[in-house]
C-alpha cells in the first residue's frame, strides 16, 4: 500500500519534471517573438530576485544593493564580449567578479548588525552609478556599452531565430542556478541560514557562526546577481549607468516580497512580477504606470502577505473555512516555507525580515 | 526496478517530445519568415491604406516624466489636429490617419528595450522618445530589425551618424552643435576675449567643450586661460568658481546640466565681484528656474542657444499659431497646462517633420520612408526661430543642427547676432 503511493508520488514527480522540460524545449519554438523575449526577461530578473532571496529571504539580512551586482556582471560581460574574450571565460568572470566584490564587502559589512548592513548595501548602487560614469574607458561612460553577442551561432545545424536561441541560453542558465540554489537552501547551509535568520544567539550556541554564514549568504547572492547580469546582456544587450539605478534595487526587493520571501518558486514569480507589471500597466494607461504599480503592490500585500507563492495556501484555507473547518483560521502574516507552521512563533527576532 | 522503469519511460517521453518539437519548429514560424523575405515590395508593418501607426517609448513616470510626457503630447497634438482634418496626404496619393502608441519606460533602458520589442511588430516607425541610454538600449536591435528610430530627443551624436546608424536620426542639436555656435559667434566679435571653461566631467560636458573649441579654432582674439571640470554628483562648485574668478576672464563657458549648481555658480561669482559674460547650455538656461534665482541680470550678458520658441513666454500665446498649439495640446493630447518644458514644442515639430517625410513617401515601406526622411532640407518647422531650419540630408548631423545665440533680457531671451 505504502509502496504504491510512494511509486505514485515518484511517478507524478517524474511526469511533472518531464512535462516542464518538454514545455521549456518546445515553447521557445512555437511562441511568438515577443513572448519569447518577455519570458527571457523574466528569467533574467528571476535569477536576480533569487540571489536577493538567498541573503534576505533565507538569511534575513537586508540587502538593498543587489542591482549593483547585476550591473557589475552586465558590465563585465559587455567589456569581455567587446574585447572578444572567450564567451565561457566571460561567463565565469561575470559571476566570479561580483562574488569576489560581494565577499570583500560582506567581510566588512557582516560584522555590523541589522540595519547597518542595509545602509552599507544602499551605498553600492549610489557609488556604482557615478563610478560607471567616471570610468568611461572601461564602462563607456554615460553612453554605456552595447554588445550583440547572443545571436544564433554559425555552427548551429538547423535554423533558429535569435530570440529562440537567447531564450534557450536563459532557460539553461536559469534552470541550473535555480537547481543549485534549491539544493543549497534545502541542505545544511539552508538550515544554518534559517537559524541565523531566526536567532543569532541560538545559532552561535549550536556552533554556527552567524558572521560566516552571513558572509556566505551575501557572497552567494552577489554571485547569483552576477549570473543575472550576464543574462541581462544576453537578452537586453546593453548596459549603462542607468542599469545600476538605486530605484531598481528597490523594485527587485518589492518583486522578492511580492513573489514570496524564502521561496524558490517565489523568486520565479517575483521575476515575472518585475517584468510583467510594468508591461500590464502600460497597456492600461501609460500615463499612470507608477500609480497603478503602487496600487497593485498594495493590493497583493494586503491580500497575500506571504507573496504570490502563498496563493494556493490561502485558497486552500478559504476552501477549508467554507467547508466549516476552522483549523486554518489564524491569519498568516509571515511567509512560511517549512511544512510545520509551528516552527515560526511570535517573539522570534524576525522583525528584520518581517519589515522588509 | 521501479526507478529504472520510470527513468526509461521518462527518457522515451523526452525523446518523443523532442522529435515532436523539432517537427513543430519546422513549420511554426517558417511561414511568417518567408512572407517577410518574399514580399519585400509589400507594405511594412504598421501601415495600411487608411492608417499609419507610430510608436514611442519615453519616460512617463519617474524623475524625467515632465519632459517625457511632453515628447508624447506635442506629436499627439500635431497629428490629432491633422486627423481631425481628415488625415495626412502621403506621397503615394493615399490619405492616412496617424495613430500613436506611447509606452512608459521610466528612463530604464531595460524597459525601453521591452517596449521596443512589444511595439516593433505593430508600428511603422519609432519616434520622438526622450533619453540617451533609453534610446541606445535598442539602437542595435532597431538596425538589425530595420525599424526606423527617427527624430529621437537625444543630443548624442551616435544617432545622427548615418554610417553607424542607418535606421536612426536624432532630432535636437547635439552638444557639439550648441558649443560650436557660441564659439563661432564669440570668435566673430572681433574684440579680444579671455575665456574660462567650467564643464561637467562626462560626455555631456566634453561634447560642449569640444564644440566650443572647434568654433574658436584659429581665432587669434580668443584665449582660453583656464579650464576646470566638476563631477555631476558634486554639491558645490564654489572652489572652481573662485579659482576661475582669479583669472579675471571676461567670458565663462559653463557646460553645466545640474540646475542647483548653475544657480549657485551665478551667485558665487557675484559674491566674488567677478562679472563675466556667461554661456549656459539650452537645458540649464531657463529664465524662471535658473536665471532669476541666480540674479543673472547683474552680468553684462547671459547667453544660451535655441532653435524653437518658448511656449512659456507670454508672447507665445498671443500669436495665432501659439494659441492654436496650446488649444491642440489641450484638445488632442489632454495636456492642460502651458508646457514648462521645451520638449512639447520640439515634439510638435517632430510631427511636422514626419508630415513632410510622409508627403514624399511613394511606397508604404520603411525603406522608402527613410529615403524620404533623409531628403528634407531648408524646411522651417512651426515655431522655429529665424536662422534655424530642418536639414536631414547631411548624414552626420541631427535633423536640427542649426541654433541661434540668444541673450537674456531680464525676462526672456532675444536672438542676437553678435556678442557684446
Amino acid at each position: 500500500m505504502s509502496e504504491t503511493s510512494f511509486f505514485r508520488r515518484r511517478w507524478v514527480r517524474w511526469a511533472t519534471i518531464v512535462v516542464v522540460v518538454v514545455a521549456l524545449i518546445v515553447l521557445p519554438l512555437v511562441l511568438p517573438e515577443f513572448a519569447n523575449q518577455t519570458i527571457a526577461r523574466i528569467g533574467v530578473f528571476a535569477v536576480a530576485v533569487l540571489g536577493l532571496n538567498v541573503v534576505m529571504g533565507y538569511t534575513g539580512q537586508v540587502s538593498l544593493g543587489q542591482i549593483f551586482f547585476v550591473g557589475l556582471g552586465a558590465y563585465i560581460t559587455a567589456y569581455g564580449v567587446t574585447h572578444d574574450w572567450n564567451i565561457i571565460v566571460v561567463f565565469i568572470l561575470a559571476f566570479v567578479g561580483p562574488a569576489v566584490v560581494g565577499l570583500l564587502i560582506a567581510l566588512a559589512a557582516a560584522r555590523l548588525g541589522g540595519l547597518a548592513i542595509a545602509m552599507v548595501t544602499i551605498a553600492l548602487p549610489i557609488v556604482g552609478v557615478p563610478l560607471a560614469k567616471r570610468l568611461s574607458d572601461v564602462t563607456g561612460g554615460s553612453q554605456g556599452l552595447s554588445a550583440q553577442f547572443s545571436d544564433v551561432p554559425d555552427w548551429m545545424p538547423f535554423t533558429m531565430y535569435d530570440d529562440q536561441w537567447q531564450l534557450y541560453i536563459v532557460i539553461l542558465v536559469t534552470a541550473i542556478v535555480f537547481l543549485l540554489t534549491r539544493n543549497l537552501v534545502h541542505g545544511r547551509y539552508g538550515r544554518a541560514f534559517a537559524i541565523v535568520k531566526g536567532n543569532e544567539a541560538v545559532a552561535s550556541s549550536m556552533g554556527i557562526s552567524p558572521y560566516w554564514y552571513k558572509v556566505i549568504a551575501f557572497t552567494v547572492a552577489s554571485l547569483i546577481g552576477g549570473v543575472a547580469g550576464f543574462l541581462y546582456m544576453v537578452v537586453i544587450q546593453y548596459t549603462s549607468p542607468e542599469t545600476l539605478s538605486f530605484a531598481h534595487s528597490i523594485s527587485l526587493l518589492a518583486a522578492m516580497v511580492i513573489g514570496g520571501a524564502a521561496s524558490i518558486v517565489g523568486s520565479l514569480l517575483g521575476g515575472a512580477y518585475y517584468v510583467l507589471v510594468p508591461q500590464l500597466t502600460n497597456i492600461v494607461d501609460p500615463n499612470s504606470t507608477a500609480l497603478l504599480q503602487g496600487a497593485i503592490l498594495l493590493i497583493v500585500l494586503f491580500v497575500l502577505p506571504g507573496g504570490l507563492v502563498s496563493l494556493p495556501r490561502v485558497l486552500t484555507r478559504l476552501a477549508r473555512r467554507r467547508s466549516g473547518d476552522d483549523r486554518g483560521r489564524t491569519p498568516q502574516t509571515t511567509p512560511i516555507t517549512e511544512p510545520d507552521p509551528a516552527a515560526v512563533t511570535e517573539g522570534n527576532p524576525t522583525e528584520r525580515q518581517g519589515h522588509a | 526496478m521501479n526507478m529504472r522503469r520510470t527513468t526509461r519511460k521518462a527518457a522515451g517521453i523526452v525523446a518523443m517530445a523532442s522529435v515532436l518539437a523539432l517537427a513543430l519548429a519546422g513549420c511554426s514560424r517558417g511561414g511568417s519568415g518567408d512572407s517577410g523575405d518574399g514580399g519585400a515590395a509589400a507594405s511594412s508593418p504598421g501601415i495600411t491604406d487608411t492608417t499609419i501607426t507610430l510608436g514611442i517609448t519615453t519616460p512617463l513616470s519617474g524623475t524625467t516624466a515632465g519632459p517625457g510626457t511632453c515628447t508624447v503630447a506635442g506629436i499627439t497634438a500635431y497629428f490629432g489636429a491633422k486627423n481631425a482634418d481628415g488625415g495626412v496626404k502621403f506621397g503615394d496619393g493615399k490619405t492616412r490617419k496617424v495613430e500613436i502608441k506611447a509606452l512608459d519606460d521610466a528612463y530604464d533602458p531595460q524597459k525601453a528595450k521591452a517596449n521596443y520589442d512589444q511595439l516593433k511588430g505593430s508600428v511603422f516607425a519609432m519616434t520622438a522618445g526622450l533619453g540617451t541610454p533609453t534610446n541606445l538600449a535598442w539602437r542595435e536591435a532597431a538596425i538589425a530589425d530595420k525599424v526606423p528610430q527617427v527624430l529621437v530627443m537625444t543630443g548624442d551624436p551616435t544617432f545622427s551618424d548615418k554610417s553607424k546608424s542607418p535606421w536612426q536620426l536624432g532630432f535636437v542639436p547635439t552638444y557639439m552643435n550648441e558649443g560650436e555656435a557660441f564659439g563661432k559667434l564669440l570668435a566673430a566679435s572681433g574684440s579680444d576675449h579671455k575665456v574660462v571653461i567650467l564643464s561637467q566631467n562626462d560626455d555631456y560636458g566634453e561634447g560642449y567643450v569640444s564644440g566650443f573649441k572647434a568654433g574658436i579654432e584659429g581665432a587669434s582674439n580668443i584665449t582660453v586661460v583656464k579650464q576646470l571640470t566638476y563631477e555631476a554628483t558634486d554639491t558645490s562648485v564654489d572652489a572652481q568658481i573662485t579659482e576661475l574668478a582669479s583669472t579675471k576672464a571676461d567670458v565663462i563657458f559653463n557646460a553645466m546640466s545640474i540646475t542647483p549648481l548653475a544657480i549657485a555658480a551665478l551667485q558665487k561669482a557675484q559674491q566674488l565681484n567677478w562679472k563675466p559674460s556667461w554661456f549656459l547650455p539650452s537645458n540649464t538656461s531657463s529664465p524662471s528656474a535658473i536665471l532669476e534665482p541666480g540674479k543673472a541680470s547683474a552680468y553684462p550678458g547671459v547667453y544660451s542657444v535655441s532653435f524653437a520658441q518658448s511656449a512659456s513666454s507670454p508672447a507665445f500665446a498671443t500669436t495665432d499659431e501659439g494659441a492654436q498649439f496650446l488649444s491642440d495640446l489641450k484638445e488632442y493630447a489632454n495636456y492642460k497646462d502651458t508646457p514648462a518644458f521645451p520638449h512639447c514644442v520640439w515634439s510638435y515639430q517632430v510631427g511636422a517633420v514626419l508630415d513632410q517625410a510622409f508627403q514624399k513617401m511613394t511606397s508604404p515601406t520603411r525603406d522608402d520612408f527613410m529615403t524620404a526622411l533623409r531628403s528634407i532640407s531648408g524646411y522651417t518647422a512651426p515655431f522655429m526661430l529665424d536662422g534655424t531650419s530642418v536639414d536631414t540630408t547631411t548624414g552626420d548631423q541631427p535633423a536640427v543642427s542649426s541654433v541661434v545665440i540668444q541673450k537674456f533680457n531680464g525676462k526672456g531671451y532675444d536672438t542676437v547676432d553678435k556678442i557684446g
